[in-house]
């Protein structure tokens, strides 16, 4: 999830993503919202199609450099599969490795969690989630249990084949909610923590420590 | 004791808060309650003050027109206000509306939560960038009576009208 990014500084002018480098056809484009498809529930893929789609899935995750976690629909394929990988983001405590989880089931969950989340697909705008702290997912290819960080990734990728995006599960209207946003400098060109008007909001602004997760 | 509503709003810049409640404090008024943010980059300030009762608005009025002139707000108000007593504000619920910007969206929804009678008790919205802007709205209400799954139906009706998305939800009641 989260380390996405801010994914579109990343792209290129030609519109490609700037990790592109050479004919990977597997790379797509993320639909943005409002395209309806990702509203839509998506259908229960065919073994026969799970290869080709997470091959796109994974290329297209991996040219975002830090990105955790896609699902189909926001490549606009319509089938119950998403990919996840937490390994190595510094806020993943445990990670299972490179996830494909087709036709995935959230089949145990446990705990709760409110973390903060952004979406590939809806740009600029975070949100405090309440998400399980641990998941077991059953899949085509068998069954996995994942934990706090894998977990809320694995649980907003699987969010995105029942056309639910993050916004949809906000429970309350915390300070917190779109405050990811990039300001621009004021008037004397003072950093955003510099404005003392308003303070204390504006102090966690920009500052690394307030990244939300952000994920596909 | 008197209490007043006192806003102001001007283009965002240092110095603002610290201006207005200094005005208030030297006369030795108490901020009860407020809001204050920037909204599309003019700092906005909605307060609540009690101030002794020998203090005058006509005072407080001219040390704020002060500030204004001073800091080059766009307006300043003051407003004589009836003390009300405080409980909770009733929010049961969390309604998150989203979709392509256009007029008419939060006037939309909030007729349809004026007509049954729900009371909107906090409300954010926002515009994101990009080619396609996408207007998000959040707004916590107090469905009183009304049942969830009722409203829920009259917003999803009007949500297709206004080609947005609604999500209506429990407010997470515990503290965080």
């Amino acid at each position: 999830m989260s380390a996405c990014g801010p994914w579109r500084p990343r792209r290129s002018e030609a519109g490609r993503p700037a990790a592109w480098a050479g004919p990977r056809l597997s790379v797509r484009e993320i639909l943005l919202y409002p395209d309806r498809r990702l509203k839509q529930v998506a259908s229960p893929a065919q073994a026969s199609e799970f290869d080709a789609i997470a091959v796109d899935l994974i290329e297209t995750m991996r040219s975002f450099g830090h990105c955790v976690g896609i699902a189909a629909p926001q490549l606009g394929l319509m089938s119950r599969v998403v990919v996840v990988d937490v390994s190595g983001h510094p806020k993943a405590e445990t990670s299972s490795g490179l996830l494909v989880l087709a036709n995935p089931r959230i089949a145990e969950r446990d705990g709760s969690k409110v973390g903060r989340e952004g979406c590939l697909s809806l740009p600029d705008v975070t949100a405090n989630v309440r998400r399980a702290t641990r998941v077991v997912v059953e899949h085509a290819a068998g069954r996995v249990e994942c934990e706090g960080f894998e977990a809320r990734c694995v649980q907003h990728e699987l969010d995105h084949l029942d056309g639910i995006l993050f916004l949809d599960r906000v429970e309350s209207l915390t300070d917190d909610v779109f405050r990811r946003r990039s300001y621009a400098p004021g008037p004397e060109g003072q950093s955003p923590t510099e404005r003392g008007a308003s303070a204390p909001r504006s102090k966690s602004r920009g500052s690394a420590a307030s990244d939300p997760e952000r994920t596909g | 004791m008197s209490e007043f509503a006192v806003t102001a709003i001007g283009r965002d810049r240092p110095g603002i808060v610290a201006a207005v409640s200094g005005v208030l404090l030297a006369l030795g008024g108490n901020i009860e309650d407020s809001r204050m943010a920037i909204l599309r980059g003019h700092f906005a300030v909605m307060l609540i003050v009690e101030l002794p009762a020998e203090a005058s608005r006509g005072r407080l009025e001219a040390e704020l027109e002060g500030v204004r002139e001073r800091l080059g707000l766009e307006a300043v108000s003051v407003s004589e206000v009836e003390r009300l007593e405080v409980g909770g504000n009733g929010a049961s619920h969390v309604l998150t509306v989203y979709g392509a910007d256009h007029p008419g969206i939060v006037h939309g929804v909030a007729t349809v939560l004026a007509d049954r009678g729900v009371n909107v008790t906090d409300l954010e919205t926002r515009v994101t960038g990009g080619a396609e802007p996408v207007y998000v709205m959040v707004m916590e209400v107090a469905l009183g009576e009304l049942a969830a799954d009722e409203l829920s139906s009259a917003l999803r009706e009007a949500a297709e009208g206004l080609e947005v998305d609604v999500s209506l939800r429990p407010l997470e009641a515990e503290a965080l």
